[in-house]
């Protein structure tokens, strides 16, 4: 433990230490504030993480940075100066990964964010991803809406980074398709009432919505416009991807669609599909602990995120502790090939750092209150 | 630096983190805490001397922060060309919201803060020039002497520097003039204005100054974290700021370092510990917070400085009495023969008559009284000569001037001092430092020479002359008590050592010997007649009979709003109708 | 924009504007008589929606535990307090109301959870936990503040809050949670479909707004509050002193607080975290009020809930900017008119 202590103990740690034994990855999460329903699962995800790796044994240390970017860039330092990282994970949202990401180029120590950040490209080569970028998941929805004729689009947004990603990466992709984006509106993960975005929404007469949130709050807009009397599809991203959202939503978010993570119908999964193997052991383990229907996508991400960093802790040579050992993480994970993880199966390369493909994401549709696989073709 | 020891310990603060010899973690946590500290220190002028709590502060850091992100970022300034541009920014849009925000009064200007507080988060968040809610990333490090300042180990002397610098001036402000006036105002604006200190301007002056230092912390915040986001801007960060103030005792200099230090320690090592202790980690860390800001304001409402302070002894400079004696001030020349003149006037309260009618006159060298039972309107006579209460009708002249409609720092600017019936002293300030405010309309250094320190030999002067002011009423002895440590008696005559440092053609004294010992009135009363002597002009309101009937020129006496006699004291004595209405009722 | 959209949203900004009006009067009656802005009142409204979400789900709510936290907490200090050794019919009194009074309830609401209660049953449970709170809170925060100044007992407030908040998350979880309407029927209206649930809620404020207004000007008690707003010693002329006349009032705001929050968790998703910003727009229409008229609060409250839905509808994304960008000009009017409020 390297914690602020008295000068002595500092003083103390000058010396030279011993080389390391241990391979030491920390986390930033966050556990608190309003992504707190994200960085639960991933902080819980933590027990099923492997313990060691190429014969080296990991050490993990999780900090919560309550969804606060400049904490998250405090604790990516205390990471990396005091905890000795050699992998930084996190952190749960786009913001506070930019946060960690920033440190992590700086120090040159590899990051594998749990959220789709875009970074700079001097900062790039040190930040990896475990999770599906929007626009991958955004294909799968825009092919579904294409195969039932939807041609008008209504979309409601959270009032943050979230919200923003999405409509970025959704308005071209919806040109591109045909479909026409007819109102684009914003609510806050605490409003009590979205009854104005959703008069205006229902006002376009879309064929279906896109409800763009995170958590349980992306329900209230579904609730809305069931309430008044919208018929249509109604689309969610994978940030909804919780029963949570189904617990809270009920009736109103029967039939919506959204994108996931392989890992959240594990069990439903075709046999062909890779993740199926591992990702029902994952799921299985999950549930046991933390009971029926706690898998949520992001708990994956971070399960993803440590195989990941095992097979580059695998493949590195050095001695833990070193900027070397950390080049050398560096280089491991960005050469990492058919990685098979809950999430689908990663094949990184310098051009790609999130290395998903199609088998990264499934469509689910919420069917008596439950999320159920529905095949694409 | 006060003593060779915090060289020494501010020596070491700066070499050591930068040298490498300790964990580069040290450094993170030191710069935290200096930025804190410079966001912190606003505060303590703001709230903790100038009595305007703000909830509001990261905003400013924020409008500092995402202006130099923005013009580095995207129009290729230096950072070191940003920050002059970054603190004018700020500057301006801190005149700008708190050209609003001071003139609200009471527990308004709070709520206010609170409020821009959220829309300045949410503006952020929504403007696609600011990155939206995903800010702006990739703004470059600052450079010195070519290299750029990339670890916190490197930024760190940076940031002591910064600090040092908002510490200096900061200093300098409280100690001067401009300070006084700041300070003067926590304990309510009349007495303030008696002497001429424009609260408004003295208001807006100390926001302004406390956005500028918020602007230098996020300055230094941008480019050490380099990326802004909107939540780190976001009223929780505000309400931080002010915890630190508050912690650390939000009326003292070091009080705004110990805070920040306190705060962000702490939060590290709840970090480290709280799970340890209770399992899950989780939302402890803020519930800890709010105990701690409940308990200081229980406990140690001044906070945590003052407890340490009591241990550090209070080195003071002497005042330098021999300074060259202040100008006279320069006054519109005095027409008729007399000083002050209230012809026919009257104060009503909606339906209630306070004053009805009531004339007389003072004269060069003379002593008034009014006299009067409870309720007869005396001290709301004296309100509307000062300019306090306006008239409902009738005429105020000073000097032959009418002065009809005018503040009572104008009225304080012809020549006219007061004393208060409650005394209106700023009780955590010395005696030395409370009489100085009745110098205030004789000096005219203004803010920024008081921040540069450019005022020091006219601070000379004006100290000088309180000195003095405090010898001539026989309080030497106390000149560096604080006013809360003084009787009521003294505290009278403290009152009525700073309306003497106004110079004024005019006292008006409100009941000055209430509550003073045999010995102390008739020391109070030679002081009278020597200045009487010198050919001022004093007003008195006073109940004790025999002190005034020794003393007065002339009496007036008022009952239920309404001039009932005037005269001279033996005459007075015998009226009927004044025996009847007061003596009467006193006997 | 057509005359049914208009429509519609006027009656949102009611139903909004209906528990802003709650939470203002709640604020005003509280500034009046403990010089206390009471910032935390929002986090009782998010609070007794949680709990009554909770026992509907057949679980034990968090915040039974809470209470007894809180009850244990206040015992300790009114026992750190004492000077000698008091009568025992008012140790019996106090330690029964801080330290019983919580322990039954939370052992009994652990085995009452998991049966199915009606509907009524879990709105009873809800009140007898969050309600108490109200007055704990103010013995263990405000009560040892006598003499503290409006700035420092409104910083106080802003940490109670955040302790408040974070106790929310402890007990509550990050999870937001809707309860199920008490009235699911709709009722039409013309071109208008209002939700029953809607019209409870407005129907409840009336009553309760009506209730108060029959309290302050026809009871004893509510006068001797009253009496107490005026000033300390007004309070000690109809005989009761300032600690009592603060924990009454705390026991007023904490019932409409918790009846607010029960109105309004089923129309919409409530988390550990809601209850600040609800709050906080009580709060605005009680400074619009200038923390004085309660009839002022209301309307003003109103008058916001409805701005607020049609900002929500022309600029989202710039929805709180509106509304409390819209705060200062009215605070410097407030300001203005009414200039000399030298209270330190």
């Amino acid at each position: 433990m390297n914690r602020l202590q008295t000068m002595s103990v500092a003083l103390i740690a000058l010396t030279p230490l011993a080389a390391q034994a241990e391979v030491t990855i920390c986390a930033s999460l966050s556990v608190t504030g309003p992504a707190a329903s994200l960085g639960i699962p991933e902080q819980q995800t933590l027990a099923f993480l492997p313990e060691e790796a190429g014969g080296q044994a990991i050490r993990y240390v999780v900090l919560d940075d309550a969804t606060d970017p400049t904490k998250a860039n405090t604790n990516a330092r205390k990471c990396v100066e005091d905890e000795k990282a050699d992998i930084l994970l996190g952190s749960s949202t786009a913001p506070t990964s930019a946060s960690v990401a920033a440190v992590a180029g700086e120090t040159g120590t590899p990051v594998i964010a749990l959220a789709p950040v875009t970074v700079d490209a001097a900062v790039e080569p040190w930040v990896y991803r475990s999770v599906q970028k929007n626009a991958l998941m955004a294909s799968a929805l825009i092919e579904h809406m294409q195969k039932t004729g939807v041609t008008r689009l209504g979309f409601v947004g959270f009032a943050d980074a979230y919200g923003e990603d999405w409509l970025k990466t959704v308005t071209p992709m919806l040109e591109a398709a045909g479909i026409k984006l007819v109102a684009v509106e914003r609510f806050a993960r605490t409003d009590t009432s979205v009854t104005g975005q959703v008069l205006k929404l229902v006002a376009s007469a879309p064929d279906a919505v896109l409800v763009a949130g995170s958590g349980t709050p992306s329900a209230l807009p579904a609730v809305g416009l069931r309430e008044r009397g919208f018929a249509g599809q109604i689309y969610q991203t994978h940030g909804s991807a919780t029963t949570e959202y189904i617990r809270v939503g009920g009736p109103s978010v029967e039939g919506s669609i959204l994108p996931v993570g392989p890992v959240v119908v594990a069990p439903q999964l075709p046999v062909s599909h890779p993740s199926r193997g591992i990702g029902v052991e994952y799921y299985t383990a999950y549930v046991a602990q933390y009971g029926e229907g706690s898998v949520s996508a992001f708990g994956g991400m971070m399960f993803d995120a440590g195989q990941l960093a095992a097979a580059a802790i695998a493949a590195a040579e050095g001695t833990p502790g070193t900027p070397e050992y950390r080049m050398a993480l560096r280089d491991a994970l960005e050469g990492l090939t058919d990685v098979v993880s809950v999430n689908g199966v990663y094949n990184l390369s310098a051009d790609d750092h999130y290395g998903h493909d199609q088998r990264s994401r499934v469509l689910v549709q919420v069917t008596d209150g439950a999320f159920k696989y529905l095949a694409l073709d | 630096m006060r003593t060779p020891l915090l060289t020494f310990l501010a020596a070491v603060v700066l070499v050591l983190p930068a040298s490498g010899v300790l964990p580069a973690f040290w450094a993170t946590l030191l710069n935290m805490i200096g930025i804190s500290a410079i966001v912190a220190l606003g505060l303590v002028v703001l709230t903790g001397v100038g009595g305007m709590t703000s909830f509001g502060q990261a905003a400013f850091v924020g409008v500092a922060a995402y202006c130099s992100a923005l013009l580095t970022t995207r129009y290729g300034f230096s950072p070191w060309l940003a920050l002059p541009v970054v603190l004018v920014v700020t500057s301006i849009a801190a005149t700008l919201i708190g050209l609003v925000t001071v003139r609200l009064s009471g527990h308004y200007l709070p709520l206010g803060t609170i409020c821009w507080g959220m829309a300045v988060y949410y503006l952020f968040g929504n403007l696609d020039l600011l990155g939206g809610f995903n800010g702006i990333s990739g703004i470059p490090p600052v450079s010195l002497f070519g290299h750029p300042l990339l670890d916190s180990r490197q930024f760190w002397p940076l940031v002591l520097v910064m600090l040092g610098v908002s510490l200096y001036l900061t200093r300098n402000l409280l100690d001067s003039r401009a300070g006084r006036a700041i300070r003067a105002l926590r304990s309510g604006t009349t007495a303030a204005e008696a002497f001429g200190i424009a609260p408004a301007r003295a208001k807006l002056a100390v926001f302004i100054y406390a956005g500028f230092l918020a602007g230098l912390a996020g300055w230094l915040f941008a480019h050490l974290q380099r990326s802004v986001t909107p939540t780190a801007f976001s009223l929780n960060a505000g309400i931080e700021f002010l915890l630190m103030a508050v912690i650390g005792g939000s009326g003292r200099l070091w009080g705004a370092v110990l805070g920040a230090a306190i705060v962000v320690l702490l939060k590290n090592a709840l970090q480290d510990y709280l799970p340890l202790l209770f399992g899950s980690i989780g939302s402890l860390e803020v519930i800890f917070f709010g105990v701690v800001l409940v308990l200081t304001l229980q406990k140690a409402r001044e906070g945590l400085w003052p407890v340490l302070a009591e241990h550090i002894p209070q080195r003071r400079s002497p005042v330098d009495e021999i300074a060259t004696a202040l100008a006279m001030p320069v006054r519109p020349k005095g027409e008729g023969p007399f000083l002050l003149e209230a012809i026919g006037i009257n104060k009503r309260f909606g339906g209630l008559v306070a004053v009805n009618d009531v004339s007389f006159s003072l004269a060069k060298g003379e002593i008034l009284t009014l006299l009067g039972p409870n309720g007869a309107g005396k001290s709301t006579t004296f309100n509307l000569l000062t300019g306090v209460l306006s008239l409902s009708s009738g005429e105020v002249r000073i000097a032959g001037h009418s002065v009809a409609g005018a503040s009572p720092s104008q009225i304080a600017g012809l020549g006219v001092a007061r004393t208060f019936q409650h005394v209106k002293l700023v009780p955590e300030m010395s005696v030395l430092e409370n009489v100085a405010l009745g110098t205030h309309l004789r000096g005219d250094s203004g803010f920024l020479r008081c921040l540069l320190r450019l005022d020091r030999p006219q601070e000379a002067q004006l100290l000088a002359e309180a000195a003095r002011a405090i010898r001539r009423v026989g309080l030497a002895d106390r000149i560096h008590s604080p006013a809360d440590s003084l009787s009521l008696g003294e505290t009278r005559i403290v009152e009525i050592a700073r309306a003497i440092c106004l110079a004024p053609r005019v006292l008006l004294l409100d009941e000055p010997a209430a509550g003073l010992r045999k010995a102390e009135k008739n020391r109070l009363a030679e002081l009278l007649r020597e200045l009487r002597a010198e050919g001022l002009g004093i007003l008195l309101v006073e109940h004790d009979m025999d002190f005034v009937m020794s003393l007065t020129d002339r009496i007036v006496v008022l009952d239920f709003g309404t001039r009932i006699a005037a005269g001279l004291p033996d005459e007075i004595r015998k009226n009927p109708r004044v025996q009847e209405a007061y003596l009467g009722s006193v006997a | 924009m057509d005359s049914t959209i208009a429509l519609f949203l006027v009656q949102d900004g009611l139903i909004n504007g209906a528990i802003y009006a709650l939470l203002a009067v709640c604020f005003v009656l509280l500034f009046a008589v403990t010089r206390i802005i009471f910032i935390p009142q929002g986090d009782f409204v998010a609070f007794a929606g949680l709990t009554l979400a909770a026992l509907e789900m057949g679980v034990a709510p968090g915040s039974a535990l809470l209470l007894v936290c809180l009850g244990v907490a206040c015992a300790l200090f009114d026992l750190a307090g004492l000077r000698n050794w008091p009568p025992a019919g008012w140790l019996l009194r106090r330690l029964g109301a801080y330290l019983a009074l919580p322990l039954v309830l939370w052992l009994g609401v652990r085995d009452l959870a998991p049966m199915d209660l009606p509907v009524w049953a879990d709105i009873c449970l809800t009140l007898v936990i969050v309600v108490p709170m109200g007055p704990f809170t103010y013995r263990l925060a405000f009560e040892p503040m006598r003499n503290a100044s409006i700035l420092a007992l409104l910083i106080t407030s802003v940490g109670v809050h955040l302790v408040m908040m974070g106790l929310g998350l402890l007990f509550f979880g990050a999870e937001g949670y809707r309860s199920t309407p008490i009235w699911g029927g709709t009722i039409l209206l013309g071109p208008m479909m209002i939700q029953g649930q809607s019209a409870l809620l407005m129907v409840c404020t009336l009553v309760i707004l009506g209730l108060l207004w029959c309290f302050f000007t026809r009871t004893l008690a509510g006068k001797a509050l009253q009496a107490a707003a005026v000033s300390a010693r007004g309070a000690e002329l109809v005989g009761i002193s300032v600690e009592t006349a603060g924990r009454r009032a705390f026991v007023l705001a904490g019932l409409i607080a918790a009846i607010a929050g029960i109105l309004i968790a089923p129309i919409t998703t409530l988390y550990y975290d809601s209850g600040f910003l609800i709050g906080l727009k009580g709060f605005v229409a009680a400074i619009v009020a200038g923390f004085a008229s309660f009839p002022g609060a209301v309307f003003s409250a109103i008058v916001l809930g409805i701005i607020e839905a049609f900002a929500a509808f022309w600029a989202s994304a710039f929805k709180e900017v509106i509304v409390f960008g819209l705060v200062l000009p009215i605070l410097l009017w407030r300001s203005l008119t009414n200039p000399h409020d030298e209270e330190h």
